[in-house]
């Protein structure tokens, strides 16, 4: 086990009435990519400042371990901006241990970043690759990537999401956790993945587990089975598509058809804020 | 000798089927055609998470569950060997496959002789199709 938090909570405000982060909890396994997946708001950055220190949790307990710690990439970038890239690179190898400049040099022509240009005449993409290229030459335990694709072209996102998949090949017993808001590239890399909305933890389990767990199936107008989990996902004049566990559809002798992963996310979400607003 | 290896496959991963599932199918079916001969060493788990762009861990569940399957066996410290798959069980899945689609046809009112045809040109193709 590289990280394991339990129930997390992180409260704003006068009267901490702001429950960005309210009671998570989840584990991340050596050589496991773990994703926090969620909408806007849901928590996901919070979580992490949390894991790194940045803010103090209202409560709950964050435990690490490992040799060498955590690299990470934050959703707002920060570099010096007066450094070329070579004397940035230079500059990280001094101040971080366990740094290989020359996997940083071959990751920077990689992703083709002109390495005597001034930081500050990188474009955005280009400083994010950087940054990129920097966290993923340092040897750590749990590399943690917020967001990290953000305005990179498909090209550049591709290399960034294959680099993240080789932390685990590459670097014996290293864990990867991982937000996105964007459901293509959590499918295309994660072990494990954590729907967050609320502050809560709606659905976890392992990508492969999600994609059988659920099913969708189509009702006719007619009175809805009492089940655990089931969410109306779209409404024809006559049907009505339900989001439900396959288990459950299977048992009641329903026709279960494929919900993909995007299915399943709404499906998920509107649960959970339906179960808030009762709550 | 040189021999070309046809390994790659193509994972697609917004597919509903699982990615584990995927990569069974595939060896499966390599296994099938003779790609990988019983006694022989399948890659590793960490090439082939790297060859078709898939995780260790879902690599390494994949090559699990067909272990326990009697697929591959595992030669202590050096990898995966084929054993072989069991071809009743997987002609049964396909018969099962062929009932569905034949209830689909029904339902679409085609017409027992249509489907003997069908079945018959295969058969004379030489079932490659």
């Amino acid at each position: 086990m590289v990280l394991k938090v339990e129930n997390l909570k992180k409260y704003y405000g006068k009267k901490r009435e702001i429950r960005a982060v309210d009671g998570i909890s989840f584990e991340i396994q050596e050589g496991e990519i773990f994703s926090l997946l969620g909408p806007n708001g849901a928590g996901k950055t919070t979580t992490i400042k949390c894991i790194l220190g940045l803010r103090k949790p209202t409560s709950g307990s964050i435990q690490f371990s490992g040799q060498y710690g955590i690299a990470y990439v934050p959703e707002g970038k920060e570099l010096y901006e007066n450094y070329s890239v070579e004397r940035m690179i230079a500059t990280a190898e001094e101040l971080t241990e366990n740094f290989d400049a020359k996997r940083c040099w071959k990751l920077t022509e990689e992703f083709n970043i002109p390495f005597r240009e001034k930081l500050a005449n990188l474009s955005n993409g280009e400083q994010t690759l950087l940054y990129i290229a920097l966290t993923l030459s340092q040897r750590a335990d749990l590399y943690i990537f917020d967001e990290p694709t953000l305005g990179l072209d498909p090209i550049a996102r591709n290399k960034v999401l294959e680099r993240i998949r080789a932390i685990p090949i590459e670097n014996e017993g290293a864990a990867v956790l991982y937000t996105s808001h964007i459901l293509s590239e959590v499918e295309k890399i994660s072990d494990k993945v954590a729907i967050l909305c609320n502050g809560k933890i709606a659905e976890m389990d392992l990508l492969d587990n999600m994609k059988e767990k659920f099913c969708s199936i189509v009702l006719e107008n007619v009175k809805l089975p009492d089940l655990p989990f089931i969410v109306k996902y779209k409404s024809t004049s006559s049907e009505n598509v339900y989001i439900t566990y396959r288990a459950d559809a299977e048992r009641l002798g329903f026709e279960c058809k494929p919900a993909s992963l995007e299915m399943v996310f709404e499906a998920v979400i509107m649960n959970q804020v339906e179960n808030s607003n009762k709550g | 000798m040189l021999e070309v290896i046809n390994l790659w496959f193509y994972i697609d991963f917004h597919s509903h089927v699982p990615i584990y599932q995927q990569i069974k199918d595939n060896i499966k079916s390599l296994i099938l055609r003779g790609t990988f001969k019983p006694g022989e060493f399948i890659p590793s788990i960490r090439s082939l998470a790297h060859d078709i762009g898939v995780n260790l861990n879902t690599v390494a569940r994949a090559y699990k569950e067909l272990e326990t399957e009697g697929v591959i066996r595992a030669e202590r410290g050096e990898g995966y060997v084929v054993v072989g798959v069991d071809v009743e069980n997987l002609k049964k899945q396909a018969l099962e496959e062929l009932r569905k689609a034949v209830v689909k046809c029904v339902k679409l009112g085609i017409s027992i002789e249509e489907l003997k045809n069908q079945i018959e040109e295969v058969f004379k193709d030489g079932a490659q199709g």
